[in-house]
């Protein structure tokens, strides 16, 4: 099935989600166009759910290199 | 008489002056003493002059830039403040001068004061004004943190960023938060964090503290470094209680650093729960969608009515108009012919005259003994035809072959009559009528 992505960021696709809702809850849409709505809010929620397993947090330390240049660096755990 | 003594020698005006001022730094040296600011005139050098004064005197006095910069209150008139000062001559005017070293306000502390006034200058410039706050983002991917690196501070707000929405990315910026030079690197972090692009919100903060500890969120620089951000920006500084200039122009004032942490980042149990409550929502709005229009359609079907009934209505419908044109052709037809009687009439009452009619009559009067006259007459023509046949059949040489004699021709039933056998040769055909019939015959021989 071609499944299109759910937008980037995770507002945005929550936001189609509701959208969705409210649209097949008043009902303006045909019905056709209603299931195919339906499909992708089911799709959209299956998306997000997965977004939301959990992925390991990335720590970074922004620092200057010695010309000024900024630069990213793995945050030690124990950086005391 | 009059005459320099050994002792006595006359002075340069130079000389006395630098006297008077030994003499006051010597004798007076550095003091504390209290009074009130008036006719400060602070200088484009970072110089301050001013005048200290109470209700029974006033001083001249100068606080140089190297003095009058660490200052964090901006000194104004009417002030009451203690200044450790220096008094002595300023030797170009002859004026008596005191070199402020440091000032505090009377009553409360500078710091205090400063905050203060900074407060209400940044108000009236409109930096604390509630539209000028941005939203945060709901669902912040990357996020930015201006704090100590080390400690307890960073630590908690990452277990708690790690707990609630573990798909951020940290970006922590590492600076200095108190002490000389620590406003300047949290204004260079802000800066640093909206130059690297993609950060979508910050938290700019540090633990508790003293007033002193928590200065650099008081001062101006961070604070126009945060209004000046592009990044929305959370502050969190110090306990509950504290509240730095910083917190007045952040996006959103957190209390605590912990506090930020989980302010700017949703809870994932709590996403996830209200992502499972949206498949059953969407079932149900679907079926609401499906029962709307199966409504619709019962509606419909209803208003079409029984098609059984429909049809045995439009069958009662036609016979009605069956019968109703049938009649109307009949009466139609009735109305035709009553018509033609009446033309019928109208013609024979329009037609030929009296006269002509007495006329036809004669005329078909004449007619019939004409043709009876003619029938007698044809009846007795036929009658002498039959006698005169008769008569004429008695003469006939048909008459002769009955009585046995034959016609003999050459060839063809319609060939000449042969009259003499030489004529014949021997293979020709001949053709033989009798009174009944004929034949056809070869010629073998003739003779003479």
């Amino acid at each position: 099935m071609a499944e299109t992505e759910a937008p980037a960021r995770f507002e945005e696709a929550l936001a189609e989600l509701e959208g969705i809702v409210q649209r097949l809850e008043k009902g303006e849409l045909a019905l056709e166009d209603s299931l195919a709505v339906f499909e992708r809010g089911i799709a959209l929620v299956r998306q997000l759910s997965q977004r939301l397993v959990e992925v390991e947090q990335r720590v970074e330390l922004l620092l200057k290199s010695d010309a000024g240049k900024l630069l990213l660096r793995p945050m030690p755990e124990n950086a005391d | 008489m009059l005459r320099a003594g050994a002792a006595a020698r006359i002075l340069t005006v130079s000389e006395l002056a630098g006297r008077v001022r030994d003499t006051l730094e010597g004798g007076i040296g550095t003091v504390w003493v209290a009074g009130e600011i008036s006719n400060c005139r602070p200088q484009p050098s970072g110089h301050l002059y001013f005048t200290l004064k109470d209700d029974r005197a006033q001083l001249a006095a100068v606080m140089f830039r190297s003095a009058a910069q660490v200052l964090a209150f901006r000194p104004t008139d009417g002030m009451d403040v203690v200044l450790h000062a220096r008094a002595s001559l300023y030797p170009q005017r002859g004026a008596l001068q005191l070199y402020v070293e440091a000032m505090e306000p009377r009553g409360r502390g500078a710091l205090q004061l400063a905050f203060e006034q900074l407060k209400a200058r940044l108000e009236k410039e409109g930096l604390f004004a509630p539209d000028r706050k941005r939203v945060l983002p709901r669902f912040p991917r990357t996020i930015g943190i201006v704090t100590a690196p080390g400690g307890a501070v960073i630590h908690d707000m990452r277990t708690i960023l790690q707990a609630r929405w573990p798909s951020a990315r940290v970006i922590v910026r590492p600076v200095r938060v108190q002490g000389p030079g620590a406003a300047r690197e949290i204004v260079a972090g802000i800066q640093d964090l909206n130059r690297l692009g993609g950060v979508d919100v910050m938290i700019v903060g540090r633990g508790g503290g003293t007033l002193e500890d928590l200065w650099a969120f008081n001062e101006e620089v961070v604070a126009r470094a945060i209004v000046a951000s592009v990044v929305p920006v959370v502050s969190a500084v110090g306990h509950e209680v504290d509240f730095t200039i910083a917190d007045f122009v952040a996006d959103v004032r957190a209390p605590t650093p912990t506090a930020a942490a989980a302010l700017i980042v949703p809870d994932r149990e709590e996403v996830a729960a209200s992502l499972a409550r949206a498949v059953p929502t969407l079932e149900s709005a679907l079926r609401s969608r499906m029962a709307r229009a199966r409504e619709r359609l019962g509606f419909l079907r209803r208003a079409l009515g029984d098609p059984e009934r429909r049809v045995a209505q439009l069958g009662v419908r036609i016979e009605d108009l069956a019968s109703r044109s049938r009649q109307a052709l009949l009466r139609r037809m009735a109305w035709e012919e009553r018509e033609i009687a009446s033309l019928a009439t109208r013609l024979e009452r329009s037609g030929p005259t009296p006269s002509v009619r007495r006329a036809a009559e004669r005329l078909d009067a004449a007619a019939g003994r004409l043709r009876f006259a003619l029938a007698v007459r044809v009846r007795h023509a036929r009658a002498g035809l039959e006698q005169e046949t008769a008569r004429l059949d008695a003469l006939s040489p048909l008459a002769c072959l009955a009585r046995g004699y034959a016609i003999v021709r050459h060839g063809a039933a319609g060939g000449p009559i042969v009259r003499d056998a030489t004529a014949l040769a021997p293979g020709d055909t001949i053709v033989v009528g009798f009174a009944r019939g004929r034949a056809r015959a070869h010629i073998d021989a003739t003779e003479e």
